[in-house]
């Protein structure tokens, strides 16, 4: 009988694993590295006259749409999880929803609503005919804007997550309470939150993530932030050094939420209880004003977070039908499709490379460095995108090949882009679904006489047909909606509906960006209805 | 002729912990059933998982039928060992029903067993759940259907590890005697590692106690309840209790209450020596009209019998088993009289 060496700690497979996650972690860190290279004297421009101010706008708009989401997502949730009311049902998962509305096509719809002699003035004028009611109409321009399109397009990461945490609260938390004496509001302020603090911080620091990643709203309401600088540099004033020392700086800021969020979720696991059937809550039936309320709340936040942008847009693409035939409807659509089919593909695939070597090779070190290769989901497209040129600029110079021509400008590098950003979504979803099957599963396969491939192909693999679906929908809705990357990497003339929509709102033309916007819109919720679907509206 | 398995001088050390110290034994032939028993986290499991080809090994060898099977440096890999476990832990696979569970044991076997598919299926009363997947059944299915996925696949080697933890008591008694039919009429050779003594005792041929991370005793379970060859084998058993006693001669010895105690002595002691003489409760003879009575001082109910504890002195007391249809129940505090003098048919010593 013939003899095999045991899997050797070092061995192919341990090294493709390790090599591909300093691939994928290279770009984020030649960010780093710039930080000792030379300054330009733009830099110092921004350091002496504007850094000031990037960082009260920056400081503004994380406090304000942290607070804003904070109230917004938790007192929904609230709502939800503990009470009856007409339309709970719905709103459980009606209020998900926004997530298909990136911020900045909130941003379009609320300035399009109330611009001078916008929407608004046409509902008004519909019933009082004068012009100058026009005067009247508040105008959201600039920080208070971007605050409240990030708002109502963020709030759902804390609705989420505070959600997941009150459904599964036990019923004699509540009971106490109220032998306690304590309020409805008591309840909520001094025992629900506090006991949900993990999960709500965990969402509050993606909210603030998200803020700090946006380009595209900031850039539309000019308000100028660190993403706004870091594209001012690299565009307009091609400082690849200076975009490169900012977003370094942008990035540790982001990594402190990012710890913040990582050290919360693993703490959530200790406040988040398995209750049997017997002992989950049961919720209370409002009636009266108390019912009238809840359902305000609800129906208005779920109008003005996704009803609204979607009728403003679909009100304006039939408004402005000429701008429909401006460009290839279809093209855009089959853009999209490459991309995601591209996209995906690889994604996906490395993704199960990764995790399945990850289970074979039972190595800490391999552990510790892919969950470092990780990061991209804390980090701004932009810097991705900055990122991933520099670090091609100088693998080409070092290796004197010209990887440039080969990924900047072509769909290749925005592939790699989008993988840079979205890998995490992918990684972590399978890994979560990998820890479920138990590595005795696979002892007992190879017990069975099955090798390592045919265990993976027959056991593994149909497990994951339903979680890869579900990563695949999570991953489409966010290439759907994504800008920065696109924007930077993307070939000559290729364009998407973000970033369609994009150039006709920098150009002013904000009704031309109907169409895209309302396409992203439909598209998003389509495959958000789909996970819903697929995954457990409860949990 | 050589022996079926041999396993020598094995140990095994996981993040730098030994977790397996220098183990061996061996099965004899074909058909054997051996068990290891032991107090939890003594490596029991660890010890079928070197077997399997699932744990390296630090050091020692495992031969199988004059293969060699393990070493240090070489082993052959789990898939080629057609060897296989039954885990304590749910290790269906999830994605498949249990019929296509069993269906994947049954579709290796390279030599047939001798009842059919179905016999097996009925005589492990999985055929109401066949149809259904791992998450729909009890954990008690679960464990019965694994062992069958395991046994159906008539290995060279079966390793059941704590194969009936999760099945319930009116049941279990009921698989174990099929189990053990099909293991012997097929011989197929078997290792069972278990903490349940009686579920040892009646499957092996052999058992090995595992302490400290060594086998502490290899035995026939008949050795191993009536001479353990150590205080700690004695403890993990928990039969009987140790009195302190004098050697008088090659078959006596004293003790101060209870006088002379005759019996035939395992290994010789020395004349005169104090020795700690080991008291199994049916060593003792309960006698009513006896003069020596001793006070209760603890009960156990086991059905068929009581084990009364009487006191000695402050720091000893010995078991007396009693049936329980026999005689009125004593009650704690209760004096029992216990038959002198005392003859014990094998004396063991620590």
């Amino acid at each position: 009988m013939s003899t095999q060496f045991y899997l050797k700690k070092f061995n192919a497979l341990y090294f493709s694993v390790f090599i591909l996650s300093l691939l994928i972690l290279s770009p984020f860190l030649s960010i780093f590295i710039s930080l000792f290279g030379e300054v330009t004297e733009y830099f110092f421009i921004i350091k002496d006259r504007l850094f000031e101010l990037y960082l009260f706008n920056t400081i503004i708009l994380v406090v304000s749409v942290v607070f804003i989401t904070f109230i917004l997502g938790t007192f929904s949730a609230f709502l939800v999880s503990f009470y009856e009311f007409p339309g709970c049902r719905f709103f459980k998962w009606a209020l998900i929803l926004s997530f298909a509305v990136p911020s900045y096509i909130y941003g379009y719809a609320f300035t399009a609503f109330f611009e001078n002699y916008g929407t608004a003035y046409s509902i008004v004028s519909f019933f009082h005919n004068s012009e100058s009611v026009n005067a009247y109409i508040p105008k959201f321009n600039g920080m208070f804007g971007a605050i409240i399109s990030l708002s109502f397009s963020l709030y759902v990461y804390v609705y989420i997550f505070s959600r997941s945490t009150f459904t599964n609260q036990s019923s004699e938390i509540i009971e106490t309470s109220r032998i306690f004496g304590l309020s409805t509001g008591s309840f909520f302020l001094k025992v629900l939150i506090p006991l949900s603090r993990p999960a709500i911080i965990t969402g509050l620091s993606l909210v603030a993530m998200e803020t700090l990643s946006d380009f595209g709203t900031v850039y539309f309401f000019n308000i100028p932030t660190f993403t706004t600088a870091i594209y001012d540099s690299w565009m307009g004033f091609d400082d690849t050094t200076t975009a490169n020392l900012l977003s370094a700086f942008l990035l540790i800021i982001i990594l402190i939420f990012f710890t913040t969020e990582k050290f919360s979720r693993k703490k959530s696991s200790y406040y988040d209880r398995k209750l049997s059937n017997k002992n989950l809550k049961k919720n209370i039936n409002l009636h009266g004003w108390a019912s009238f309320f809840a359902f305000s709340f609800c129906f208005l936040l779920f109008f003005l977070s996704f009803i609204f942008p979607f009728l403003q847009m679909l009100y304006w693409s039939f408004k402005f039908p000429e701008y429909f035939f401006i460009y290839n409807f279809f093209e855009l659509n089959l853009n999209l499709l490459k991309l995601i089919f591209l996209s995906l593909t690889l994604i996906i695939l490395v993704s199960f490379f990764v995790n399945y070597a990850l289970r074979i090779l039972n190595s800490n070190f391999l552990n510790s460095v892919s969950s470092l290769s990780i990061i991209g989901y804390a980090v701004p497209g932009l810097i991705i995108s900055i990122a991933l040129m520099s670090f091609l600029s100088f693998t080409s110079d070092y290796f004197n090949v010209n990887l440039r021509n080969a990924f900047i400008g072509s769909i290749t590098g925005l592939v790699l882009g989008y993988f840079l950003r979205f890998y995490s979504v992918s990684f972590l979803g399978i890994q979560s679904n990998y820890l479920k099957i138990d590595k005795k599963v696979d002892e007992s396969s190879y017990l069975l006489g099955f090798s390592k491939f045919k265990t993976f192909r027959l056991i593994h693999l149909p497990y994951f047909k339903k979680p890869t679906l579900l990563i695949s929908i999570l991953l489409v809705i966010e290439i759907i909606k994504e800008l920065p990357i696109t924007l930077v990497m993307r070939p000559f003339n290729f364009e998407t509906f973000a970033t369609k929509a994009y150039s006709f709102a920098s150009q002013d033309l904000l009704e031309a960006t109907a169409v895209p916007s309302l396409s992203i819109i439909v598209w998003a919720t389509i495959f958000i209805i789909f996970t819903f679907k697929f995954s457990d509206s409860d949990k | 002729m050589n022996d079926f398995l041999i396993v020598k001088d094995l140990s095994c050390e996981i993040n730098s912990s030994v977790i397996l110290d220098k183990l061996s034994f061996s099965i004899r032939n074909k058909g054997e059933i051996i068990s290891f028993l032991g107090p939890s986290g003594v490596g029991k499991t660890t010890l079928i998982r070197c077997i399997a080809g699932l744990e390296k090994i630090s050091s020692g060898e495992i031969v199988m039928n004059g293969s060699l099977y393990s070493t240090k440096i070489n082993s052959i890999e789990p898939e080629k060992r057609n060897m296989a476990l039954s885990f304590q832990e749910n290790c269906l696979f999830p994605n498949k029903t249990v019929l296509e569970n069993i269906d994947i044991g049954f579709s290796r076997k390279k030599k047939p067993l001798k009842l059919t598919k179905n016999n097996l299926i009925n005589l492990f009363n999985l055929s109401e759940i066949v149809s259904k997947y791992p998450h729909e059944i009890s954990s008690g299915e679960i464990q019965r259907a694994q062992i069958l996925r395991a046994l159906i696949s008539n290995p060279d080697l079966l390793l059941l590890d704590e194969p009936f933890s999760n099945i319930d008591q009116d049941q279990r008694e009921e698989l174990q005697t099929n189990l053990k039919r099909v293991l012997k009429d097929n011989n197929i050779p078997t290792i069972i590692v278990t903490h349940d003594i009686n579920e040892a005792f009646y499957m092996s041929d052999k058992c090995g106690v595992l302490i400290k991370n060594s086998i502490v005793q290899f035995d026939t379970p008949y050795n191993i309840h009536h001479y353990p060859n150590s205080k700690e084998v004695m403890q993990f058993i928990s039969r009987g209790s140790l009195i302190k006693v004098k050697v008088l001669d090659k078959e006596t010895v004293f003790h101060e209450k209870l006088g002379k105690i005759k019996g035939n002595f395992i290994t010789a002691p020395k004349i005169d020596s104090t020795v700690k003489l080991l008291i199994q409760p049916e060593d003792i003879t309960h006698d009513t009209r006896s003069k020596l009575k001793l006070k209760i001082c603890d009960r156990k109910f086991r059905g068929t019998n009581f084990i009364y504890y009487l006191k000695l002195n402050a720091n000893e007391a010995i078991p007396v088993s009693v049936q329980s249809h026999n005689c009125e129940p004593c009650n704690i505090n209760d004096e029992l009289g216990i038959k002198l003098p005392i003859f014990i048919n094998h004396l063991v010593f620590f």
